[in-house]
């Protein structure tokens, strides 16, 4: 039993924020918007700067830019994101778990809205609509976001203007193993782009929990 | 300006309680959905207003439902609340709540406000007849009390809960398009072919809003 309790410590890594884009491999429009968008990692600061456009990521096909990595299992993602240009109120920033790049792919993400709105949103199936569980607004700020994925078990934290996390509750999501992992900016519009700054990003690899006997 | 009196007049008096019944109260109808192996039933006592429902069935999730419900059909905008706890001992995940439903099909699209026998609550929604349940599951604390609310404005459901007689509050809302009219009743399940829960419903209100003002030029 101790030893399974250690196996499980030592699984528990977290990846080396090396390269040119830190914790993630690569960085893309998806959707094509209009207006090219574009990710900055910056080594020394641990910080991310995304300008995302695009129509939104919502109904059938999505439009944001994105960066990302491959992720299988169970796994802990967190960030603090601040937005840095103003724009729409519903312009968006993401954790995301991505099935594939396609416009209308399968995805589940927690969102915070420029406006303070959380929102945990999903696209189940290829081509079909986006789900959304929506939070009571709080008003723009600095936002801490934290999920983890257990399994089918997505569970989500937020917390505004440093304030301790707080759990906001889980959904239950089949998009399996691998996936694509990451950050993403959607400006709302396709007239303009917005920017994002991320810091603090982590994304560690939990064990998988033992079988049930 | 006459006119504008006269709209926010027919505002205020198109909010209506539904006449209770002596039979279901506030319902019209009572039935299973999905043919559980086990009958459910419901009785109203209109000297307390208390409604006591019991219902079977594997569960209200995935792309079918077994349960016990009591529905009205209504349309538009409304305001559902209750106050409910579990009678004995069952399943963790026997649930009971508000629902609105479109058809009686086991496989409806459905949203719903609901209570797990373990305490942990659930807004849960089947977006379209025949597809896969989505869910969200608010944190918990445990079994109880609970007044349970569910609003909807147009395509947005809105969860509320207070447990063992806190405030109600806001947690969450989604987004279900159903056709009107729908129906808007309570649910039980016990989440087992093999055995039946009963759930106390009480201080049970059905309220219809009226339609948005229009916007003034």
């Amino acid at each position: 039993m101790r030893e399974l309790l250690l196996t499980g410590l030592f699984v528990a890594t977290s990846f080396a924020e090396t390269g040119k884009f830190g914790s993630f491999t690569d960085s893309n429009d998806v959707g094509a918007p209009p207006l090219k968008g574009s990710a900055e990692f910056t080594a020394s600061t641990g910080q991310y700067k995304i300008t995302g456009s695009g129509s939104d990521i919502w109904g059938k096909a999505d439009q944001f830019h994105y960066i990302w990595r491959e992720m299988s299992g169970n796994f802990s993602v967190t960030a603090t994101v601040k937005f840095l240009t103003e724009g729409v109120a519903h312009r968006k920033a993401v954790l995301m778990l991505r099935k594939s790049l396609d416009t209308d792919s399968p995805f589940v993400h927690l969102a915070i809205h420029a406006d303070g709105t959380p929102a945990i949103q999903f696209r189940n199936t290829k081509a079909d609509n986006t789900n959304t569980v929506d939070f009571p607004m709080e008003g723009p700020g600095i936002w801490n976001l934290k999920l983890v994925r257990q399994g089918t078990t997505i569970t989500v934290w937020i917390a505004k203007d440093g304030a301790p996390l707080r759990e906001l509750g889980h959904t239950i999501n089949q998009l399996g193993s691998p996936i694509l992992l990451g950050l993403g900016v959607s400006s709302h519009t396709k007239e303009a782009t917005s920017t994002v700054l991320f810091s603090d990003v982590s994304v560690e690899q939990l064990p998988t929990p033992a079988a049930k006997p | 300006m006459p006119i504008m009196r006269h709209l926010i007049l027919i505002g205020l008096l198109s909010a209506p309680m539904f006449p209770q019944s002596e039979t279901l109260g506030i319902f019209t109808s009572s039935g299973d959905v999905g043919g559980p192996a086990i009958k459910g039933s419901t009785a109203f006592d209109a000297a307390t207003g208390q409604y006591r429902m019991t219902g079977a069935g594997a569960n209200i999730w995935g792309k079918q439902d077994q349960f016990q419900y009591a529905w009205r059909e209504i349309t538009g905008n409304f305001t559902v609340t209750a106050t409910m706890r579990f009678l004995g001992q069952g399943n963790e995940h026997r649930k009971a709540g508000i629902m609105v439903r479109q058809t009686l099909d086991t496989d409806a699209t459905y949203a719903d406000v609901l209570i797990h026998g373990n305490g942990m609550p659930g807004l849960q929604w089947r977006s379209k007849s025949g597809d896969e349940t989505n869910t969200f599951d608010p944190p918990f604390d445990g079994p109880g009390t609970f007044k349970i609310k569910l609003v909807r404005t147009g395509v947005k459901m809105y969860m509320f809960i207070g447990k063992d007689g806190a405030e109600l509050k806001e947690i969450a809302h989604t987004e279900v398009s159903f056709q009107n009219p729908v129906l808007v009743g309570l649910a039980v399940c016990s989440h087992r072919a093999d055995a039946a829960d009963t759930v106390i419903f009480s201080d049970v209100s059905v309220e219809a809003q009226a339609p948005p003002m229009p916007k003034k030029q």
